[in-house]
């Protein structure tokens, strides 16, 4: 057979083999062994709408003008640290809003991250091993967390909040509660997942060796579970930091205001090009936060199966 | 349950911090109060008559006496919430809390005041009424400054959400604000308020695409935010109490503060109207951002807004492009907003000479240049406010909207807009949420 | 088998006997031992997921403060009030049915757009995407990070009357179009491009992992690619389309902060703004409560639809 060619994927091993050896060249509009154009067109077209808009506004920080929809040269730095618009001192990282929102921002994303990945991990391992009724409640309470539209989550944190637990203050108590309510989630999928097909060998290895069960599981199992928890510090901080909904309901004093209720708020008001450079910064964050969750994700599964950017998104 | 009260600055703990501090927070029990208040259903039991929280006004049987330019209402100094002593030295390395509208306040303004007393500030904002008095009514906010519109003094009193200020502290009061502005109806002796700005409510639309002549000529103006000539490009404000005022107005009806359900009906009939005739649109940043941005031609407006409307103008608007349409007999919506210090607030000795500062000329004025809504200050003469050149180099108000300033004698003649009664208030409400529900 | 020689004869006895029982995970874990683990975590989501809901219930059916009208929640059942609840009720088969139909209508189409260009998308990298894979993985993936909130207000830069938008369709000779005055088209392609990715990657993480013996059966049998997909790729796909729908439209239902953005037209109002309005606005406690317990209703189904594929996508696996 010829050697696999260049169209290989996983699970259609073989039909890679069925091209013909050396064909000869037709046009990229007729050839039969093309890939579909119409699909071809569609993915790059949407890839396009889905990133240009965005690129743009990352373009329109850098702008001189007032506006942040028409970009007005020459490309300055004025947003970012310089003093805004004609000196009035609004940029990312001068106006002292923006500056306190940023900091909230991450004070939020690290303080929920840290409750909620040991809390969803610690969940996700009982509620693997642990059958019976009252597991399956826990599972559903907490993939209900997930899939619930994020304002009832607003609304209903916000009145336990404000008339049941009122020894938890408006601001950032309040708002580090319902993040990790529903972020918790996600350690708990992204975990259970990985469990599954890492299976109970070697745990069992460990247990035959003589290990007592504290040791097999903080030796062997945690470690095995290593990517994935990095996965989920990674997503979750993330998610935290884009997160809107939660945050605005359960805002108390100007210290609590996140990046983006700031976005939205400005957006909503007299948008400048700082609202776009905070916007980009929280995008460089993220992407910096996701870019070091991979990194740390493939060193700790060398040697498993399903590394690579598939493998960690097959873990969202 | 009782009135989240009793945060007196340097004072003790709270009755309920006390509580719940001795039953333990880390245990997730219902507040003390809930459990309380089992053994009575919540809601029921006496919370004063309108007498207690004020004398004069008009008595609707409401919880709280409405205050009308007749009928103007002192609010009672209540022994639990006092004002401070005299003679105070500032707080120390104080951040000074502000709670305010978006983009209502200079910011320098604030800054120079920080300078000159030592202090920091930090602006917290709102985007409606209804927001700030929640936020505010539980309490566990400190603001030092908070500035409320004059329709919900009755609630703010009766919920000792406000301190009474001492007036040692603000010389500048007596000495450089409009007379009748100094022992208003809304708060004779200004026992708990100063003012902050005066503004009228009218439509500011685009020079270049309705002629003055047009708008003033009509037998009634508002028309003009319902033309479909203007389709899609006619806004309100996100603002019941405006828009609904607005729409009485259209509708020939003078008593934009009606407790009759048949007004209100028809209220929400002609503004659903709006929908299908001009796409209405609402915002609160319409008149002063977006109407110069040529994304509206014709917009319900504060003078205020229209005022400051020139520092948004996109690159092809010319600021003679703004216009300001205000009833010529000087008889439409007028009010005045108003600054307060809660009684949460932190630093009340600070916040006094803040409010003593925002008083004085200088710094009255220049606010005024950056926000665009006149403060009413004795020594700067309406007549001269088209001409006379702000620090930015151009007059306060444009001759071209002459009809933005706003005159001591306006308040006889306009229609100021008065406190509701909670189910007048509810009934207002609901016509609101219909409207913005698209309902048929 | 020996446990470890530290532990005390009666301990020691306990795990043997446990060991000799059926065990439920096969490994010899003391009883109870995953019950600690998970209590914690069961413990939050009890105190901070489902008593709030409590919380929402004693709302809608209790009372406000005469004053300021804010919500006055009662917890006792018996003293309960449905008057609030019922009017309520009312109005969303009253004012607000328009409101509740136009979202249902927007869902539902931007759920349709989403469905038919994210499989198209997903399926082309599941199948195409060869060497470029990663690439195209990175792409998709990046929406997820940057903020809804940066991409709306990228969307709505593009669209405002002097932005780029209106420069491209008047640099083609088309008429400019007012994009933000309140069209639904504008909220329902927002909408579309918020959400999208989340249909895209469960849907990719499913075609990825079809079985491609499947596919060449198919083949084999003389199915042209064609019929191979409508065949046999679709209705495989079938419970991965539901359940990427479902996460793609729920969200959709509890969405206010589109419109804002990009509408702000009474004509474009959706369930989530009027949840939000209420929650905002004095006097309206009971009632933001009772809408919120009808959307909850309302999405209980799907919920459940999808809380039982992914259990049995677990226990496939």
């Amino acid at each position: 057979m010829s050697a696999p060619t260049t169209t290989r994927a996983p699970g259609l091993a073989r039909t890679g083999a069925r091209t013909p050896p050396a064909p000869p060249k037709r046009s990229w509009l007729h050839d039969p062994w093309r890939k579909p154009r119409v699909l071809e067109s569609i993915t790059w077209v949407y890839i396009a709408w889905s990133l240009l808009p965005v690129l743009l506004a990352i373009f329109m920080s850098f702008s001189s003008g007032r506006s942040n929809s028409t970009f007005q040269g020459p490309l300055t730095l004025q947003y970012w640290t310089g003093t805004g618009f004609e000196g009035d001192g609004a940029s990312l990282f001068r106006d002292p809003d923006l500056r306190s929102a940023i900091r909230q921002t991450f004070t939020l994303s690290f303080v929920t991250m840290a409750i909620a990945v040991p809390l969803g991990v610690a969940f996700a391992i009982g509620l693997d091993r642990w059958r019976g009724r009252p597991a399956s409640g826990s599972n559903v309470l907490m993939l209900m967390s997930f899939v619930v539209p994020e304002i009832i989550l607003g609304v209903t944190a916000l009145y336990v909040v404000l008339y049941l637990f009122t020894f938890i203050p408006l601001g950032t108590p309040a708002q580090v509660m319902a993040l990790v309510t529903f972020q918790m989630s996600y350690p708990v999928i992204i975990v259970r997942a990985r469990l599954l097909s890492i299976g109970k060998e070697y745990e069992e290895a460990a247990m035959d060796l003589g290990a007592p069960p504290k040791q097999s599981i903080t030796r062997v199992l945690l470690p095995l579970l290593m990517p994935a928890i990095l996965a989920s510090f990674a997503i979750v901080f993330a998610d935290t930091i884009d997160d809107f909904v939660t945050v605005a309901y359960l805002s108390g004093a100007a210290e609590s205001q996140t990046l983006s209720m700031k976005i939205y708020t400005q957006t909503r008001g007299a948008p400048t090009p700082a609202v776009n450079a905070a916007a980009t910064f929280m995008l460089i964050s993220t992407t910096l936060v996701i870019t070091l969750g991979y990194l740390a994700y493939r060193r700790f599964s060398r040697g498993q199966s399903d590394t690579g950017v598939g493998g960690f998104a097959s873990q969202v | 349950m009782a009135h989240p009260r009793e945060r007196r600055p340097g004072s003790g703990l709270s009755r309920r911090e006390f509580l719940m501090r001795s039953l333990g927070a880390a245990v997730a029990l219902p507040s003390a109060s809930a459990i309380l208040a089992a053994c009575s259903k919540p809601g029921e039991g006496t919370t004063g008559s309108a007498s207690t929280v004020g004398t004069g006004g008009v008595d609707l049987g409401g919880p709280y006496p409405i205050a009308t330019a007749d009928n103007p209402v002192t609010w009672t100094i209540y022994d639990d919430v006092p004002p401070i002593a005299d003679g105070l030295k500032i707080e120390e390395g104080a951040t000074l809390q502000l709670y305010n509208w978006d983009q209502y306040i200079w910011k320098k303004q604030v800054e120079k005041f920080c300078e000159g007393v030592g202090c920091d500030y930090k602006i917290t904002t709102f985007q409606n009424m209804d927001e700030a008095l929640t936020k505010i009514r539980t309490g566990e906010l400190k603001f030092d400054i908070f500035f409320p519109t004059t329709d919900t003094f009755g609630k703010l009193v009766s919920a000792k959400l406000m301190q009474p200020l001492n007036h040692s502290y603000l010389d500048h009061l007596e000495e450089n604000v409009w007379p009748q502005l100094i022992s208003p109806y809304y708060d004779q002796g200004s026992r708990y308020s100063v003012p902050y700005v005066v503004y009228t409510t009218g439509v500011a639309y685009r020079r270049n695409v309705v002629k003055d002549q047009d708008i003033y000529g009509m037998s009634n103006p508002f028309d003009i935010l319902f033309d479909p000539a203007h389709k899609g490009r006619s806004g309100v404000y996100d603002s019941y109490r405006d828009t609904m005022a607005m729409s009485l107005l259209h509708l020939g009806n003078e008593d934009v503060n009606t407790d009759k359900q048949a007004d209100i009906d028809a209220v929400e009939a002609d503004l659903i109207g709006m929908i299908d005739a001009v796409d209405v649109r609402y915002s609160i940043n319409g008149a002063y951002k977006l109407l110069p941005e040529n994304q509206y031609d014709v917009h319900l407006s504060w003078s205020g807004d229209i005022a400051a409307g020139w520092f948004y103008v996109s690159k092809d608007t010319a600021y003679e492009d703004l216009g300001y349409w205000f009833p010529e007999d000087r008889r439409g919506m007028i009010g005045s907003d108003t600054m307060v210090i809660p009684t949460t607030a932190e630093h009340p000795v600070l916040a006094h000479e803040f409010l003593n500062f925002m008083l004085s000329f200088p710094a009255a004025m220049d606010n005024f240049a950056w926000v665009g809504y006149q403060p009413p200050q004795n020594d700067a003469d309406p007549d001269t406010l088209t001409t006379t050149k702000s620090v930015w180099g151009e007059p306060y108000i444009f001759p071209w909207m002459e009809a933005a300033v706003v005159r001591k004698e306006d308040f006889e003649r306009g229609l100021p807009q008065w406190e509701l009664t909670p189910d007048v208030d509810d009934m207002w409400h609901d016509a609101w949420q219909n409207f913005r529900a698209g309902a048929k | 088998m020996r446990s470890s020689d530290a532990l005390e004869p009666t301990k020691a006895e306990r795990r043997r006997a446990e060991r000799a029982a059926a065990n439920e995970t096969g490994i010899w874990y003391p009883r109870g031992y995953w019950k600690r683990f998970a209590a914690p975590g069961t413990l939050w989501m009890l105190l901070f997921f489902l008593v709030p809901f409590y919380v929402i219930v004693s709302v809608a059916f209790g009372t406000v403060d005469p004053v300021f009208r804010s919500p006055l929640p009662v917890y006792q059942p018996w003293w309960w009030t449905f008057d609030a609840a019922a009017e309520a009720v009312g109005k969303i088969f009253g004012p607000f049915r328009e409101t509740y139909i136009r979202t249902f209508t927007f869902v539902v189409v931007a759920s349709g757009i989403c469905l038919v260009l994210g499989y198209s998308v997903a399926y082309y990298v599941a199948r195409f995407g060869g060497r470029r894979r990663t690439l195209f993985l990175i792409l998709l993936i990046s929406p997820f990070w940057i903020s809804y909130l940066m991409r709306m207000l990228a969307w709505r830069s593009l669209l405002t009357e002097d932005g780029y938008v209106n420069g491209i369709l008047s640099g083609v000779g088309l008429p400019v179009v007012g994009w933000l005055e309140g069209k639904p088209v504008t909220v329902i392609l927002g909408l579309v491009y918020g959400y999208i990715p989340y249909m895209i990657l469960p849907l990719y993480g499913f075609l990825d992992r079809i079985d491609g013996a499947l596919l060449e059966a198919g083949r084999d049998l003389g199915a042209s690619p064609r019929q191979t997909f409508w065949k046999v790729t679709l209705p495989l796909s079938k419970p991965a389309i539901a359940a990427a729908l479902v996460i793609v439209s729920l969200p959709m239902f509890g969405d206010y902060y589109t419109n804002n953005m990009l509408s702000n037209s009474p004509r474009t109002t959706m369930i989530g703004n009027i949840l939000d309005d209420s929650v905002n606005t004095s006097g309206q406690g009971p009632e933001a409560a009772v809408f919120t317990l009808v959307l909850m209703v309302m999405l209980l189904i799907p919920m459940l639809y999808y809380l039982r594929s992914t259990a049995r996508e677990l226990a496939r696996r």
